[in-house]
């Protein structure tokens, strides 16, 4: 049986604009989403994770634009599809958990009004079942002492706090495309494992399909099906995640794998990939990582290496394997 | 030992006013007591919403303690007078989790540096003072030609990094960090993982490391201390803590790190707690495997030399 994508994502572009110029800061980014499937997207702080997710729902800031490119869900274009229709597969079929929860709470309602609001504004319900979902929700993603909460308002609540009640809308309508931009950076791990399996339960019960966005490598590995590395606004490799985390093969993945922090033993150093990644607008002619890629050779520095099919996985690096 | 900050017996309630509708009172501290050592790193670790930054708020007089006391230098926070404050503020600093907005956009790296030495008189003359802050920018690992910039222009890790910068302007002796790696990817978070282990040694530096990552923590940290709900459960050793876990919070954390090549299983933690507590009862109660949801030990006891655990339900071999 073949079953059709629910995202399709064609050469996407991401420009800004600094100083009247049009920088690029995401480039011929493509892949499809199967419902049911999880994507990973890791990459470097600045590497346009966050710009990709913004781009797909049309929320991306005032200086930035799509470029080039097409964004299909279910064989519509999201690009050109106009704003109402936009609007509402936004609230209803895509729903996203955005990284900063504190700008995307509205500090002047109450928790609970927030999450009424948005469960009655998508699904018939009166506002004391609405309360009874919002109570359940929240429980769900582990706020003790939930029907007195809703009262709260969002400064009342920890960073952490304030993320679960995102991840808590943004599940309430069961969507087709849960977009998850770092969901549990403030979350120790056992709250982190009770909302991963609750967004497990939705995608292996509802086929819902996840972009997950973050850039803890172990996270990943436990989640995903698939995982999709960026450095510098472009996919340096994407693979099924078993296969990528076993054998990575560009070298940009296996500087992140490297740099993990072991929990097992104490270590005098970390490892890290020595150097910075590029500047916000400065592209570069050749692979963006070729200056701190340890196998780089003059041409990396010249010329943009295409991302090119290596067994299963896709791979932007000159060098093929190399062990 | 020298204590660089003592806190004896500190609770915090936030209270809301009659106006927000029938006063609500919650409280998040409850009796802790912790030593911060000078020349030590303490990691403190808990859940999402236990009072972590509340305690670091607390330390650095953003927020008033219901009740208890808080030594900074053998001075009560307290009780000090406004020039006394200025000057503790001068000894002890902070680097907080998001390095996106506790940077001003408005201001150059310069700027962002100048302001306490401003504040403090330091560095008046325009020539020295750039040389100070060209050395600092070194010592952090980035360009000194960076001085002219604006924080947009750096990603995440470098922001983190003029943080950190900014932070030392003034030379403190204690540095208050509220998960100043979270936000950051492994390999930026290696980078800054290192230079902190760096500057806290070449400074002498007592740190309050904040963070909700074990592995994070077993890297930087000398002693670790655990909260749940406001309250200290654990503390030793790091090394003592990783390899003889005790309180089944702990030991629970642990088996839910996550790492590669570990598939997820099926619903293994039990779920955070939902309902109120017992009244009295230990706030873990409720999640605890071992206890019953009446346990009532919340006391800390010193389980062997410098572990403490506020459990009697420890692992077999471990009881006294
Ligand atoms: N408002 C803006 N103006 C100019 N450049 C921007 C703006 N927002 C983002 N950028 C740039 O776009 C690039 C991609 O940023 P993005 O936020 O997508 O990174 P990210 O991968 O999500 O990083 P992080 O892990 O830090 O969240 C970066 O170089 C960033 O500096
Ligand atoms: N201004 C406030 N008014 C009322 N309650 C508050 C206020 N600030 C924090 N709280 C409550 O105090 C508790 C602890 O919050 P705190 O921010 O200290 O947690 P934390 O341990 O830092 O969590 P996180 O890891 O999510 O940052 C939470 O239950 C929160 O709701
Ligand atoms: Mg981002
Ligand atoms: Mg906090």
């Amino acid at each position: 049986m073949v079953v059709s994508p629910v995202l399709q994502v064609c050469d996407l572009q991401v420009s800004f604009m600094m100083q009247k110029r049009a920088y690029p800061v995401l480039r011929e980014l493509s892949y499809n989403l199967l419902p049911g499937r999880i994507l990973a997207v890791v990459g470097e702080s600045g590497s346009g994770k966050t710009v990709h997710a913004l781009s797909l729902l049309g929320l991306l800031p005032p200086a930035a634009h799509v470029s080039r490119g097409k964004i299909l869900y279910r064989d519509t274009d999201l690009l050109t599809m106009p704003r109402a229709r936009l609007r509402d597969v936004r609230g209803s079929k895509i729903s996203m958990i955005f990284q900063d929860p504190s700008a995307s709470l509205n500090p002047v309602l109450t928790v609970g009004e927030q999450l009424i609001e948005t469960l009655r504004a998508h699904k018939p319900m009166s506002k004391q079942q609405a309360r009874e979902e919002a109570v359940r929700l929240l429980e769900k993603v582990g706020i003790a002492d939930a029907p007195a909460r809703l009262s709260a308002y969002p400064f009342e609540f920890s960073g952490g706090m304030c993320q679960r009640v995102m991840i808590a809308m943004a599940l309430a309508l069961s969507p087709d495309i849960l977009i998850a931009d770092e969901p549990t950076t403030a979350l120790d791990v056992t709250i982190q494992a009770q909302i991963l399996h609750l967004i497990r339960e939705l995608q292996q019960k509802e086929k819902m399909a996840v972009i997950f966005i973050t850039h803890n490598l172990a996270l990943a590995s436990e989640i995903a099906d698939e995982v999709l590395v960026l450095y510098g606004g472009l996919c340096m490799e994407q693979a099924p995640a078993k296969d990528l985390f076993e054998d990575p093969h560009h070298p940009y993945t296996k500087g992140l794998l490297a740099s993990l922090v072991s929990m097992d033993r104490r270590v005098e150093r970390l490892p890290a990939i020595a150097g910075q990644p590029p500047m916000a607008g400065e592209i570069t002619k050749g692979c963006p990582f070729a200056s701190r890629c340890p196998q780089a050779q003059e041409k990396c520095r010249q010329q943009l290496p295409p991302l090119t099919q290596q067994g299963i996985r896709m791979v932007r690096c000159f060098e093929e394997k190399t062990l | 030992m020298n204590a660089a900050i003592e806190i004896q017996h500190l609770y915090k309630t936030y209270s809301r006013g009659q106006w927000f509708g029938g006063g609500h009172e919650t409280p998040v501290l409850k009796d802790v007591s912790l030593v911060l050592p000078a020349n030590r790193v303490l990691g403190l670790v808990g859940e999402s919403g236990c009072g972590k930054s509340t305690l670091c708020k607390v330390l650095l007089g953003i927020e008033k303690p219901t009740s208890g006391t808080v030594l900074v230098e053998n001075q009560n926070v307290a009780k000090i007078s406004k020039t006394q404050f200025k000057n503790l503020r001068r000894v002890m600093q902070v680097v907080y989790q998001d390095p996106y907005s506790s940077l001003d956009p408005r201001m150059t790296v310069r700027q962002l540096l100048s302001e306490p030495l401003d504040i403090h008189g330091l560095y008046p003359q325009k020539t020295a003072r750039t040389k100070f802050l060209k050395e600092l920018l070194s010592a952090v690992g980035l360009a000194p030609n960076y001085l002219e910039r604006y924080p947009h222009e750096f990603s995440g890790g470098q922001r983190q990094r003029i943080s950190i910068a900014r932070a030392l302007t003034l030379d403190p002796k204690i540095l208050i960090a509220d998960e100043p790696v979270s936000a950051l990817d492994v390999s930026v978070q290696a980078q800054i993982l290192n230079l902190l282990r760096d500057i806290s040694r070449a400074r002498k530096l007592a740190m309050l490391f904040v963070t909700h990552d074990f592995a994070v923590a077993r890297f930087l940290c000398d002693d670790i201390a655990v909260m749940y709900q406001g309250r200290i459960v654990e503390k030793a050793p790091a090394q003592e803590l990783f390899t003889h876990p005790l309180h089944p919070y702990t030991r629970m954390l642990l088996a839910a790190v996550p790492q590669v090549g570990k598939k997820m299983r099926g619903a293994s933690t039990p779920a955070a707690a939902c309902g109120p507590n017992t009244e009295g009862a230990c706030s873990f109660a409720s999640r605890c495997p071992q206890a019953g949801s009446a346990c009532r030990q919340t006391q800390l006891q010193e389980i062997t030399p410098q572990h403490w655990c506020a459990c009697s339900h420890l692992p077999e071999g471990e009881n006294k």
